[in-house]
């Protein structure tokens, strides 16, 4: 602590209880207390960071704003979280070249905000924009809902400079679209600070759609608005997002912000299809058509930009409402083929039961990305969150069986190590060791997260049943 | 190294693993072999060993409502294209020699068509693998599902690795279905900076075209060609909107026959010579073009105007060649960018090595390389950071 505030000085430097107790936590359900925080302002006082911590064998966890759905920015094995509060600058918009260089502790909104008036934005768009930064966004490899036709994090990133954990400083790709040698950039997107600290960071600006065309529909069941989905895909229409709620989720958004989804709706599909304004309204009756087969009992259509940010606004603000029906959720992340969702759907609404738990489900549909959120109540003891851990492992289960995935963007983290062995053979995790190894031989960088640790996991000895 | 090339053609992935553990043991180089169409890219030399993917091929597993296929890395790109057709789909990836290139070498050598305009590259497109490793072991990186970010993304570091790091067995990639529509143009300027512009307009505008590419070959004309396939209004509003930014340009524009796919194949054509490839920031292609185009041995240039990949053909006497290409190296780096001598004639290879710089993050480069294969049998001559 003291070497820490004479290396970088008093004001970047956390140490106080009080200050400490702020960075125990992230938005998943796991918590840890850093020994210290820092806030660095610049890439220098990063890689001096760095070194001290090398020096002193202390571990080194990277945190944005703490939105994170995997416990990633928790200090599980203890040492020092690095802040990038104060490194949130733009630093270029480039418009010749599409692209903005920025530094990680931006927020997400921030950048979209900032380009629109030159007819750009940023493609990822996770529903936590308005407070996640585009730091988190690298480690996680975050989506969003109009990531289905346009990519996630990873598609839109060309050059980051890192700092690792010895303190080395390096700029890998840069305003091309690739570099000679091995894909660096693209294996650092999504290491979950596992791998160094992004400390800048180039995306790809994309011009703005010149018009889109959301269209709410409501189904009696989910079944039927999961078949929608299927049928969408199959008449060979890319909306730009397809998203998915059920009744609970439904209620709880209506009850917070009123975004008029109708509350008798089994299953609620959210569909926009963005673009040049010709063929939008061909694209639209389509979808609109195929949601009248699969017995939509309503399918409205936006009538201008303050509907459609309604409808967004109950979306986007789905996970928040869930305060209005239960103190604590847990959300998973699954993924599974889309062509699966109508099974998989009701295997989650039977695990809730199994555990005596409520699930709520809103999430990207148009690519088979669940999010189903497990609600529990704290207060009644630890037993809930345990019964809630419970039926996400079935669930997660169940979707690697499928031929999934246990995480389609909120990360591995603290939360699920130890259920990578269910997607992964050991030598599929010897593989990813060797990059781990590569970039941080001391293991200093986010311990204790993505890779199963005998501590933590010996009660999950599960043989893996990827195909 | 021996005289004679064992020839080695694995029937699956734990076959493929075992012949990699025994030339490990045996420190004897491996060289992987597809249909051989890339075997110009590189410093190579003759290996001990070559491992063929014929075997490993055919479609393991495509569900069209998943709107994803995976398929042995043997199998050639224009046969996986043809089954998807069946399914009214495609495989969103055009990369050249298109009739032979094999799946697991598109992924190896990251080669790309023109297409990445509006889909992207084999990076955006691969969504999982499974490769067959020198330690004897298989292992499986990504998945079948569109979205999947569960432990690091090995995927990434394959595409580009030109087998340096093992053998890719086995790919899943994400697929679409056949556009209703499709139609074009192709232009003719008479100025370099009239086509770029008229190409950057196309690229950012309402529409989003499917490729959009400047090309110059003989004679001092450039030409554009912009190609459009979606719903019959999307295109027929792409293709107008690309005609009227031609006409403000002083550009003529044409029905567009085969010049994409002729351009496309620029790498298949360039035997002789040296080939140059550059990835550059996108506003920097139309200087480095007319830095080209002055070059004494141009004989042809392609500019991907979505992508700033641009592909220069240089022909003539070897001291021009060589210098020319060592300019245009130069100019890349200059402007942020990176390139590589693609392709060079036989005889130019001593003299133009693929490589003449190195990648920054080399160093992590060199220690991935040696912890997937200690014994450095894989592929020799290949890497980028040697
Ligand atoms: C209401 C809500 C909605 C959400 N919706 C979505 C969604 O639609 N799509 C989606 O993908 N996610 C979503 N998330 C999850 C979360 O917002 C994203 O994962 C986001 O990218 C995390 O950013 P952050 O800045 O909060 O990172 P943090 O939570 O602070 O950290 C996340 C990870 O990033 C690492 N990290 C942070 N900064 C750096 C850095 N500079 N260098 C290296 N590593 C770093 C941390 O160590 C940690 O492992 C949602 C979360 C909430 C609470």
């Amino acid at each position: 602590m003291r070497g820490l505030v004479a290396l970088l000085g008093r004001e970047k430097v956390l140490g106080a209880r009080e200050d400490l107790l702020l960075y125990e936590y992230d938005g998943a359900v796991d918590t840890a207390t850093p020994d210290a925080v820092v806030l660095p302002e610049s890439t220098a006082d990063v890689a001096a960071l760095a070194r001290f911590c090398h020096e002193h064998r202390v571990p080194i966890v990277p945190r944005g704003a703490g939105t994170g759905l995997s416990g990633g920015a928790i200090p599980v094995e203890g040492g020092v979280v690095v802040s990038f509060a104060r490194m949130a600058r733009i630093l270029e918009i480039d418009v010749p070249n599409l692209r903005a260089v920025v530094q990680p502790g931006l927020i997400n909104l921030h950048l979209s905000t900032a380009v629109a008036p030159h007819g750009l934005y940023f493609v990822p768009d996770p529903s936590s924009q308005k407070a996640c930064t585009l730091g988190g966004n690298v480690a996680e490899n975050s989506g969003g809902p109009h990531t289905l036709a346009y990519g996630v994090t990873t598609n839109h990133v060309t050059g980051i400079e890192i700092v690792l954990s010895d303190g080395t400083v390096l700029r890998l790709g840069g305003k091309a679209v690739e570099d000679e040698g091995y894909d660096l950039v693209g294996a650092f997107v999504g290491s979950e600070g596992t791998l160094g600290l992004v400390t800048e960071i180039t995306v790809k600006l994309t011009p703005l759609p010149e018009d889109k065309r959301t269209v709410m529909a409501a189904f009696p069941t989910m079944d039927e608005a999961s078949e929608t989905v299927s049928a969408i895909i199959a008449a060979g229409i890319v909306p730009s997002a397809i998203e998915m709620m059920d009744q609970l989720a439904t209620q709880a958004v209506e009850a917070s912000v009123h975004a008029g989804y109708p509350l008798d709706a089994g299953g609620i599909l959210l569909l926009e299809v963005d673009g040049p304004r010709d063929g939008l309204d061909d694209a639209r009756a389509r979808i609109e058509k195929i949601c009248r087969d699969h017995l939509a009992s309503e399918v409205r259509v936006a009538s201008g930009a303050l509907e459609r940010e309604r409808l967004w606004a109950g979306r986007k603000g789905a996970f928040a409402a869930m305060g209005r029906l239960s103190p604590d959720y847990y959300v998973q992340d699954g993924v599974i083929p889309r062509t699966r969702l109508p099974d998989i759907l009701r295997l989650v609404k039977d695990a809730g039961v199994r555990h005596r738990l409520r699930v709520a489900n809103v999430f990207h549909a148009g690519d088979g990305n669940l999010h189903p959120l497990i609600l529990f109540d704290s207060r009644l003891g630890p037993d809930e969150l345990e019964r809630a851990k419970a039926a996400g492992l079935e669930i997660l289960t169940a979707c690697v069986e499928a031929g999934g995935s246990i995480t389609g963007e909120h990360g591995v983290g603290m939360e699920k190590n130890c259920y990578m062995p269910l997607q992964f053979q050991p030598s599929d995790l010897a593989a990813m060791r060797r990059l781990k190894d590569a970039f941080d031989p001391d293991g200093l960088m986010n311990p204790g997260k993505i890779f199963p640790t005998p501590s933590r996991c010996r009660e999950f000895a599960f043989a893996s049943t990827a195909r | 190294m021996s005289a004679t090339v064992t020839r080695a053609i694995p029937a699956d992935a734990a076959e493929c693993a075992r012949v990699l553990a025994d030339a490990a043991r045996d420190r004897r180089t491996v060289r992987i072999r597809g249909s051989g169409t890339k075997s110009y890219i590189g410093d190579i030399a003759p290996t001990d060993i070559e491992i063929g993917t014929s075997r490993l091929a055919g479609v393991i597993d495509h569900e069209p409502a998943d709107l994803t296929v995976t398929v042995g890395a043997g199998m050639r790109v224009a046969d996986v294209a043809a089954v998807l057709a069946r399914a009214g789909q495609f495989l969103p990836l055009d990369p050249p020699h298109a009739d032979e290139a094999t799946i697991g070498g598109v992924i190896a050598a990251n080669s790309n068509g023109v297409w990445r305009a509006r889909y992207g590259a084999v990076r955006d497109l691969l969504i999982g693998t499974r490769i067959a490793l020198a330690d004897g072991t298989v292992a499986r990186a990504g998945g079948r599902v569109v979205k999947n970010v569960a432990g690091y993304d090995l995927d990434k570091v394959l595409v580009g690795s030109f087998g340096t790091l093992g053998v890719i067995v086995e790919a899943t990639f994400k697929v679409l279905p056949v556009p209703a529509a499709s139609d074009g143009l192709v232009a003719r300027f008479v100025r370099s900076a009239d086509a770029f512009a008229a190409a950057d307009a196309v690229i950012r505008g309402a529409s989003r075209v499917e490729a959009c590419v400047v090309e110059r070959s003989e004679g001092p004309a450039w030409r554009l060609a912009v190609q459009a396939r979606g719903s019959a209004p999307t295109v027929k509003r792409a293709v107008d909107d690309a005609r009227r930014e031609v006409a403000a340009r002083q550009g003529k524009s044409n029905e567009l026959g085969d010049e994409l796919g002729q351009m496309r194949e620029l790498p298949a054509r360039a035997i002789d010579g040296a080939l140059v490839r550059a990835s550059l920031p996108l506003a920097a292609s139309p200087a480095f073009a007319e830095t080209a185009a002055r070059l004494e041995s141009l004989a042809a240039l392609v500019a991907d105007a979505a992508s700033g990949v641009v592909r220069v053909h240089l022909l003539g006497d070897d001291e021009a060649v060589i210098r020319d290409a060592e300019a245009l190296l130069l100019a890349a780096r200059v402007v942020g960018g990176s390139g590589r001598i693609e392709r060079r004639a036989e005889q130019l290879r001593s003299r133009l090595s693929t490589w003449p710089t190195r990648p920054n993050g080399d160093f992590l480069m060199r220690r991935i390389k040696d912890s997937f294969d200690p014994a450095g049998i894989l592929e020799p001559g290949r890497s980028a950071f040697a």
